[in-house]
């Protein structure tokens, strides 16, 4: 027994031995394979290598050492090789979901009057002394400019024609209404509102080339009588004769008369200029510009003695009928340098189009004047106040009586002269030109205002 | 004979290439700025663009000129030019990125009815870092469907290697050094055995040597594009700075080069020194291929190289290798 235990222990113990050899075997051979499938990979890419080598046809070869090394997503490894049709649609409706709720809301504007409580004698409304300009005479003519001699240089190489100016007077309200005149009877000045370049040597011919394009573009839309470009240089645009389309729903008044779309009876003076709100001077000119102006405002209120309170802004003029809000452009809103200009300051005068037609204007507006225009605006209200209460009736039927009064001036216009064809589009053309950026402040968005 | 039904196209962070089969062994390149320019509208400036035969759009209320026109714009304009792209993929932060990049495609693409089969490129998944890559690609994806093409993507690095390695069999190191990122894939017998990019670029540079000298990074750029080389002694300081910041990307892409494939785990067996080849606009410079080369030989570098060089053309490489990639697709 006991051998037989010793025989099977020893044969157990054998046995163990055995099973220990055969583990190690095991693992040998596991070894032996695992190097066998490294030399038979090693082997295989070797062949495949050879293989491909033998291929000329680059394409060829290409195609084949992607078959022969296996199925791989050729894109980022991490990321899914391919895009599910639903995926792609989930990803395109959430970036559609996204951008609806990106969209920036569009502000919606306040068409209310805002009242002012500043009590301002009309009759201190400062119209200014007007002396009027010294005598200013033609001194050379040529081919492509003209000299005056107050120093005046006018570039006339792009001057065109456009419709004779209308001419148009009735009365309406007790107050003679001018809707066009022979002779101009006033100016309103303007910025292009156009793109411009930083004023500095090493840009000259980036302003060049920009004055060239805003020049044709003026050109080709009749937009105004004159430009001055941001090197001081005056440019006649359209012929003073005719009208030129700067300023289409308009309205200004001296103590004689109402002017009404001013196209007809006002010269369009343009800077090539944006506006600059907050601004000391209203707008970024050049010294240059002012001077240039400032010749140029000589001759012409010497050439057709116009008044000096004639000679306006066109921020001042600028009227929306269907809001019956004034300041439908802001160009020239606050800063215009009227003593650069021998002129008085036209911001203390009062707004035609307020105290006399019943418009309105919002507190956008006021942000774009500042303080300068202030006294206009106040000496305007104050006057229909005045007027309701010597009436007797509230502030609000007083304006809208003036309103009907307008209507009355729109109505005669419109069925005695009606507006020529193309006019109307020419001058929307001419006023998308012009940002009111002022009335946006603060959002890059640009509003065009149709005229 | 053309197939015009193939497009190979690098979608890259400062431009977008399309290459097309010219034929035989011949390709045909195309390349717009990955760049755009918004105007507010004006009727001057619609009109000027309409003179000079340039291409725009109107997008509510601006002006949208796009490609190699907008910095001629940019610069007449005096705004600045705008990017679709960021680093490699879709700028998050520039709202009109999708519309203007599909603009931008659409006319390097689309040919009246024609529909082609397009691969494009995509970068890889920055190295030790979330790969944030879905989006560009699926929005891309979605661009090409909505134009009605047959699209598919293929890894930048892997591209240049399709474009450049035929002679080793399509192993070795591609590199895309571009705008935003540098691509990097390891290729075994046309395997991608390992891609990665890291987050320095032209922009890297261009930003870095600005804030140095204080100039915009768009003069910058321009300096480095049309003056800049690696040889000789410079004593202008931009030269310097721009210098100063190359070495230092190529330092980040030698040493991300060294972290990547010291990782044996991922790494072929390789029997003989492989290429390393260098493509993409930032790699353009005279002297980079000898520059880059010198700190990589400095460096001890866990794969044995055979030689660095540059591609035929560094920037249409990683087209002509999307192109290659589609053809053997096609035929």
């Amino acid at each position: 027994m006991g051998d037989r235990w010793g025989t099977i222990q020893k044969r157990d113990r054998a046995g163990g031995a055995g099973q220990w050899r055969g583990a190690g075997l095991v693992a040998r051979l596991a070894g032996a394979a695992v190097r066998f499938v490294r030399w038979w990979r090693l082997s295989r890419s070797r062949r495949v290598e050879w293989r491909a080598q033998a291929i000329r046809d680059p394409k060829e070869r290409l195609r084949y050492l992607r078959a022969a090394m296996g199925t791989v997503s050729l894109g980022n490894e991490d990321a899914p090789a391919r895009f599910t049709r639903w995926r792609a649609g989930a990803v395109g409706i959430a970036v559609l979901a996204a951008g609806v709720l990106l969209a920036p809301a569009w502000e919606s504007r306040s068409v209310e009057a805002v009242g002012l409580d500043r009590e301002i004698p009309l009759e201190d409304a400062g119209a200014g002394e007007d002396r009027g300009p010294g005598k200013v005479w033609l001194v050379e003519e040529k081919d492509g400019h003209e000299v005056f001699s107050n120093g005046l240089r006018v570039e006339t190489a792009y001057a065109v024609s456009n419709e004779p100016r209308r001419v148009m007077q009735f009365e309406e309200g007790g107050r003679m209404v001018v809707a066009g005149s022979a002779r101009p009877r006033g100016i309103v000045f303007h910025t292009t509102e156009s793109h411009i370049a930083p004023f500095e040597e090493s840009e000259n011919q980036r302003l060049r080339r920009v004055g060239k394009w805003l020049l044709e573009f003026v050109r080709d839309q009749r937009a105004y009588h004159y430009l001055i470009d941001r090197f001081g240089r005056v440019h006649r645009v359209v012929k003073e004769d005719d009208a030129a389309w700067h300023a289409g729903h308009s309205l200004w008044a001296d103590r004689e008369q109402t002017y009404a779309y001013l196209n007809h009876s006002f010269l369009g003076v343009a800077f090539e200029s944006v506006t600059n709100p907050g601004g000391e001077i209203g707008a970024v000119v050049t010294p240059a510009q002012i001077h240039a102006a400032r010749t140029l405002t000589e001759m012409l209120r010497g050439r057709y003695r116009i008044a000096a309170v004639n000679c306006v802004t066109h921020a001042q003029v600028s009227v929306n009928p269907a809001s019956f809000l004034i300041g439908a452009h802001t160009d020239w809103a606050a800063g215009f340098p009227f003593s650069e200009m021998g002129l008085p300051d036209n911001y203390e005068r009062p707004l035609a189009a307020l105290y006399a037609y019943g418009f309105g204007y919002d507190d956008e507006f006021v942000r774009a004047t500042g303080a300068r225009m202030w006294k206009g605006l106040a000496l305007s209200e104050d006057q229909v106040r005045q007027e309701a209460t010597a009436r007797g009736i509230p502030v609000r039927n007083r304006r809208d009586q003036l309103r009907q009064q307008y209507r009355s001036i729109l109505a005669r216009i419109d069925g005695a002269a009606p507006a020529p064809a193309g006019a109307h589009s020419r001058g929307e053309a001419v006023h998308s030109l012009k940002r009111t950026a002022t009335r946006t402040a603060g959002e890059k968005r640009t509003e065009e205002v149709r005229e | 004979m053309k197939n015009p039904n193939v497009i190979g196209l690098d979608v890259g962070t400062s431009r977008i290439v399309t290459a097309r089969s010219a034929g035989g062994d011949k390709f045909e390149f195309a390349k717009q700025l990955n760049a755009f320019v918004s105007v507010p509208f004006s009727k001057m400036v619609e009109r000027s663009l309409e003179r000079d035969g340039v291409r725009y759009d109107v997008q509510g209320d601006h002006l949208i000129v796009v490609g190699d026109d907008s910095p001629r714009f940019a610069d007449l304009l005096h705004v600045e030019t705008r990017r679709p792209m960021t680093e490699g993929v879709l700028n998050p932060a520039e709202p009109e990125s999708v519309p203007v990049i599909r603009k931008i495609i659409e006319g390097m693409v689309v040919d009246g009815d024609n529909r082609p089969t397009v691969w494009f490129s995509v970068p890889a998944a920055p190295l030790n870092a979330e790969e944030g890559l879905t989006y560009h690609e699926a929005t891309l994806r979605q661009v090409f469907s909505d134009l009605g093409c047959e699209v598919q993507s293929i890894n930048e690095g892997l591209a240049v290697v399709y474009s450049e390695l035929e002679d080793t069999n399509y192993t070795g190191i591609g590199v895309s050094c571009g705008g935003g990122l540098c691509n990097v894939s390891l290729s075994f017998l046309s395997m991608p055995a390992m891609s990665f990019s890291i987050p320095k670029g032209g922009d890297f540079i261009d930003a870095s040597a600005a804030s140095v000298t204080g100039d915009l990074a768009n003069r910058v750029r321009l300096t480095k594009e049309e003056n800049f080389h690696f040889n000789g002694h410079f004593v202008d300081k931009l030269h310097q700075v721009l210098t100063v910041y190359y070495e230092d990307m190529m330092l980040s892409l030698i040493n991300s080069m060294k972290e990547a494939f010291s990782d044996t785990r991922r790494m072929p067996k390789l029997n003989r020194p492989i290429p390393i080849v260098l493509a993409g606009g930032t790699s353009c410079p005279p002297g980079f291929r000898d520059r880059f080369e010198r700190l990589l030989r400095a460096t001890k570098f866990p794969v044995e190289i055979s030689e660095v060089r540059m591609a035929q053309d560094a920037m249409t490489a990683t087209a002509r290798g999307a192109l290659i990639a589609a053809l053997t697709e096609a035929d």
